[in-house]
This record gives structure tokens, C-alpha cells and sequence, in this order.
């Protein structure tokens, strides 16, 4: 058989499949009929959504705004920003409050 | 109003269900007749083609239009049958009986015309990616660019997935249509 010849049985066999069933589809239809789910929102949507002031109904917002709240205080009483070699030992300041008061005039000398 | 498949889908990005209902009325019969030509299983094919279409819901916020709206939701349809394929444990085609066509008779219409049906029984037993090339090239009347962008593939890629699909089904076919085994 030729490329041609055989290439025209291909398409009519898959022409014969081609037949849309009605059954078929109105029983996707009517699957389809309910209550749509949740969209996924792109990532660069939160930020708007998160300033969108409507407070009915706000969980996921509450619940966005109480995480951040939690992670910053987290990172506030773990002290990431202490030196990595004082972490162990409570600094108030590191020079006296007499260094402040007593200092003499770097130019003059002068004593307070 | 624009009507068109891709001012529909940004309505559906806004949330709009009717404009959503009114893309799933146009495309579902096509994307069911695409499932069902590479899965050869109504039910199987029922059950993709309603995925793919609450797909086109849940990812419309995310869609760009890069793409035509029907070459995404083919490419989706095309996936999800693959996957399908995937999963599925495999059946020997003997085992597994005739396909079963719930549209009343369906059955008679198929069994009118022997060498057509063999053609089809053949085309099933194709590897699923050389099945999905040899579907949407000569089913669907797509250009090997089209069908190449739809399975993620280069276009010389398509074009050896069609020879060697087509060397299959003559090697199947071989009684049929009367060629020497090489």
C-alpha cells in the first residue's frame, strides 16, 4: 500500500472515533454542573491580597498577618543580630557610662 | 462583547463561571473525542476530559496567554492521557476485550467496517507517545509544529514519533493491507 493510500485508512479510521457521543458529554457536563473548586492564585497576587481591607470573610488573612507577627517576634527573641562569639553571655554595652561622662576634650584635655 | 476563547479565559481569571461555562460547552466535545482517540476508553476519556476542563478553572488566574486557549487546553487534555497511560497497569489488548462504547449503537457502526476497526485496534497498541503524534496529526489536522508544541517536543522529534508509529501500524496491519513481512 502507498504512503498516500495509507495515510487516507488513518485518517478515516480516527474520523470514524471522531463522533462526538452526546451521552458522553452531557455526562461530563453534569459532573461539571457543581460547585467550581478554590482558584490557585499566582504567587505575585498575595501581596494584593493581603491589602485588599475587606474583612468578610478574613481568615486566611487573620491567619497570614498572625504568622508574620509570630515569625518576627521568633526572630526577634532568638538575637540573630548578636555577634556569633557574645551569644552566650548577656551585654548590656560594651564601655561604662563613666567613659561617656569622664572622657577629657580630645583637643584641650579638659576634665568635665 | 469579545468573544473569543482568550477574552473568555481572562473573565475566568477574574472569577467569571459563566464565561467558564461557556469555554467548557465549546471545547468539551472536542477534548472528550481527543481522550478517548488516545486512551481508546470511554470512561477513562470522561474522566480526563473533566479534569482538563476544571483545570482550565483552577489555573486561569495563573494562564498567560502565550499560547491560543485550545493549544493550552490540548496540551493539558494530550498530558493528562499520558499520565494516565502512565499509571495504568497493562492490559493485554486480548484481555481487555473490545472497547466499550457506551453511545447506543456505536457498537453496529464500528463492527460495519472491519479494516477500519483494525486500523483503530492498532493505533491503541502504539506506544502512547507515538499514539498521542499519530492522533493530533491525523485526527485533530494538526501541523507537525502544532502537534511538536503540544508534546513538548521538537519538531524533527514529532516527525521521527510519526515514522516509527507508522512503521508499527504496518507491521501490524501487515495482513491487512497486504505488505511482505521485511
Amino acid at each position: 500500500m502507498k504512503s498516500q493510500e495509507f495515510d487516507a485508512l488513518l485518517m478515516r479510521a480516527l474520523k470514524r472515533q471522531n463522533k462526538a457521543d452526546e451521552a458522553s458529554v452531557e455526562r461530563v457536563l453534569a459532573r461539571l454542573s457543581g460547585p467550581v473548586p478554590r482558584q490557585q492564585l499566582p504567587f505575585w497576587r498575595l501581596p494584593a491580597v493581603l491589602l485588599d481591607w475587606q474583612f468578610a470573610p478574613a481568615w486566611p488573612r487573620v491567619a497570614a498577618l498572625g504568622a508574620c507577627a509570630v515569625i518576627g517576634f521568633a526572630i526577634g527573641l532568638s538575637g540573630v543580630d548578636r555577634r556569633i562569639d557574645r551569644t552566650d553571655t548577656a551585654v548590656i554595652t560594651s564601655g561604662g557610662i563613666g567613659s561617656i561622662v569622664f572622657e577629657p576634650e580630645p583637643l584641650t584635655g579638659a576634665q568635665p | 462583547m469579545d468573544d473569543s476563547d482568550e477574552a473568555l479565559m481572562g473573565r475566568v481569571a477574574r472569577g467569571d463561571e459563566r464565561a467558564y461555562r461557556n469555554l467548557v460547552q465549546r471545547h468539551l466535545p472536542a477534548m472528550l473525542g481527543l481522550a478517548r482517540r488516545i486512551l481508546g476508553n470511554a470512561a477513562e476519556a470522561e474522566d480526563v476530559a473533566q479534569e482538563a476542563m476544571l483545570r482550565v478553572w483552577t489555573h486561569a488566574p495563573r494562564w498567560q496567554p502565550l499560547a491560543a486557549f485550545r493549544t493550552w487546553l490540548t496540551r493539558v487534555t494530550v498530558n493528562l492521557c499520558l499520565d494516565r497511560k502512565r499509571r495504568a497497569p497493562w492490559v493485554e489488548l486480548e484481555a481487555a476485550g473490545e472497547i466499550v462504547d457506551p453511545a447506543p449503537g456505536a457498537g453496529e457502526q464500528a463492527e460495519s467496517d472491519e479494516r477500519e476497526r483494525a486500523v483503530t485496534t492498532a493505533i491503541q497498541q502504539l506506544p502512547d507517545r507515538q499514539r498521542a503524534a499519530i492522533v493530533l496529526t491525523y485526527s485533530e489536522g494538526m501541523s507537525n509544529a502544532q502537534a511538536a508544541e503540544i508534546l513538548g517536543t521538537s519538531v524533527s522529534a514529532l516527525e521521527t514519533l510519526l515514522v516509527r508509529g507508522k512503521q508499527n501500524l504496518r507491521r501490524a496491519l501487515r495482513d491487512l493491507i497486504g505488505e511482505e513481512e521485511p
